[in-house]
């Protein structure tokens, strides 16, 4: 039993004080004050009435932003993992290979690629021209809220595919052959069977991928013009603020409306898919 | 054609553009860092390396280069004695139990990784005084590295015989030699896979570096100070080094650890 414990110590230390105690203290720093420049030991709610006052609106967007991209992605990532399990055969492995090497394939590199696509002098546009579809470039494909979905869409697919894949792996087949032969129709197997039976791995994919897009800086500001997400606020205040205690506030602002808003969307939907 | 015929080539359809959604913009980066013209536009004007050799002139390429294997290779080996450890001990316990203690060590991958970079940099600076160094960044890549170093090595321990542990040690092996000679052995693919993916993570991570570096690139944080000022394919050069770095890496990592999602 002893021993048991000694082993997972050096994890539990790297977890507790690289992780839960930076967080901790963190948190501690959003109820401080700045004085000249310099966090000081307080206890304030200001900092989080200005996050309400100041980027309320930008709070909201972030919200609406991420709650697109977690929904484009998870459909996607279901659609994507129904196909690799079901509909694609002996190409199936291949799929979930190509799912797999793209997961680590470079997050500033997913970024840039696109940027490199969108861009004024950018690839789509130079096919466009060239095609004759348009006269001159457009400005419409990047800096826009757009741009952000597609680029967060394509880098956090991966990541939801997982999650959907494996729960979708441990579904019986016997089951879904009982329900056809029982004479169920196709669209009444996938909401009575499938999708209830995956609820794990799509809320898994949905809050993963919402959290990462709630908290993501350097997309909206390579592709998206910087302004909408809270991320480019909050980094804002530590690479030129310098005000500590309001991007703590604001940190923890936008992680607990976004985990409120992930439940009630679990809620929501254990609520439709069961009975 | 009949109905089911139909939908099931739709589906197929639909994979199908799902793959090249997944690829083509990596493709694309990877070609436009051989192409001559400094545009990256279509048709392509000719093959060229001279991107790669402006890359390599460059002269902060090295010494982020040098920083991301320093960085790279300490938070594989550290992750995976540490995460191997801890994993070997959970799959032990009742599942249950070890479930709620895998939940809580993959907390950090659910954070968005500026939150966990700016906690961070204040409890480096501020809380433990430390200077901001490689050092800082290989504590940082920790925290991200390890749940993915458990969760792989605990997968793996649960097809794992553990019987063949129990005979090595009625046979008399301590403790230390039937790990050394029984489980090591069956388990090290799954191990070196772990350690390739905690690479491939390490070297990919921009944010928590950014916060944590102090002084001094990496090559993500390399590309990110390239992409700010300038829009050239010695960009697409770098990003193309990273790719098969990362790639490569996950690759083996796959081929070693069986490791199917």
């Amino acid at each position: 039993m002893g021993r048991r414990w000694l082993a997972i110590a050096p994890a539990s230390l790297v977890f507790l004080g690289l992780f839960v105690a930076p967080l901790v203290y963190f948190l501690v720093i959003s109820f401080w004050s700045v004085k000249a420049r310099m966090p000081r030991p307080d206890l304030t709610i200001a900092n989080y009435i200005a996050t309400w006052t100041e980027y309320g609106d930008v709070l909201g967007s972030t919200l609406s932003i991420a709650t697109a991209i977690a929904l484009a992605t998870t459909l996607l990532a279901f659609g994507f993992a129904f196909v690799i399990r079901f509909k694609a055969g002996r190409l199936g492995p291949l799929l979930l290979f190509v799912t797999l090497i793209t997961l680590f394939g470079g997050y500033l590199v997913k970024i840039y690629a696109w940027k490199s696509i969108l861009g004024l002098d950018g690839i789509l546009n130079m096919a466009l021209t060239g095609t004759g579809i348009l006269s001159e470039p457009s400005g419409a494909f990047i800096y826009s809220t757009n741009a952000v979905v597609i680029t967060l869409t394509y880098f956090l697919l991966p990541f939801a595919v997982l999650p959907i894949y494996g729960a979708l792996r441990s579904i019986d087949d016997a089951t879904l052959e009982a329900a056809r032969d029982l004479g169920a129709r196709p669209h009444a197997v996938m909401r009575d069977i499938i999708v209830p039976q995956c609820e794990g791995g799509i809320l898994v994919a949905f809050t993963l991928t919402f959290l990462i897009s709630a908290g993501d800086y350097v997309t909206p500001r390579f592709v998206g013009g910087g302004a909408s997400m809270m991320g480019h606020f909050i980094e804002q205040q530590f690479s030129i603020g310098f005000d500590w205690p309001m991007g703590s506030a604001m940190s923890f602002t936008v992680l607990a409306t976004s985990l409120l808003l992930v439940l009630v969307v679990r809620a929501l939907f254990r609520w439709a898919f069961r009975r | 054609m009949k109905p089911v015929q139909i939908t099931d080539t739709l589906w197929r359809g639909f994979g199908l553009v799902v793959v090249l959604f997944m690829l083509l913009p990596l493709f694309l980066v990877v070609l436009f860092s051989f192409n001559e013209s400094a545009l990256t536009s279509l048709p392509l004007t000719g093959l060229t390396f001279s991107w790669y050799e402006r890359l390599f002139e460059h002269r902060s390429f090295w010494p982020a280069f040098q920083n991301s294997l320093i960085v790279g290779f300490t938070v594989a080996v550290i992750s995976v004695a540490i995460g191997t450890l801890a994993a070997l001990a959970l799959s032990t316990m009742k599942p249950q139990r070890a479930n709620l203690l895998l939940n809580a060590l993959s907390l950090p991958v659910m954070l968005p990784a500026l939150i966990i970079g700016i906690s961070l940099i204040c409890y480096f600076v501020r809380f433990l005084d430390l200077r901001l160094s490689l050092l800082t960044v290989i504590m940082g890549h920790l925290v991200i590295a390890l749940p993915f170093v458990v969760l792989i090595v605990y997968a793996r321990m649960a097809t794992f015989n553990h019987s063949v542990v129990d005979s090595a040690r009625d046979l008399g092996a301590t403790r230390w030699m039937a790990f050394r000679t029984v489980t090591l052995p069956i388990i090290r693919p799954t191990i070196i896979g772990a350690a390739l993916i905690a690479l491939s993570l390490s070297l990919d991570d921009f944010v928590i570096t950014f916060f944590t570096i102090g002084g001094g690139n990496t090559l993500p944080t390399l590309v990110w100070g390239m992409v700010r000022t300038s829009l050239d394919p010695t960009i697409n050069a770098i990003a193309t080094l990273l790719i098969a770095l990362s790639i490569g890496s996950t690759v083996i990592a796959l081929q070693l650890s069986r490791y199917r999602g």
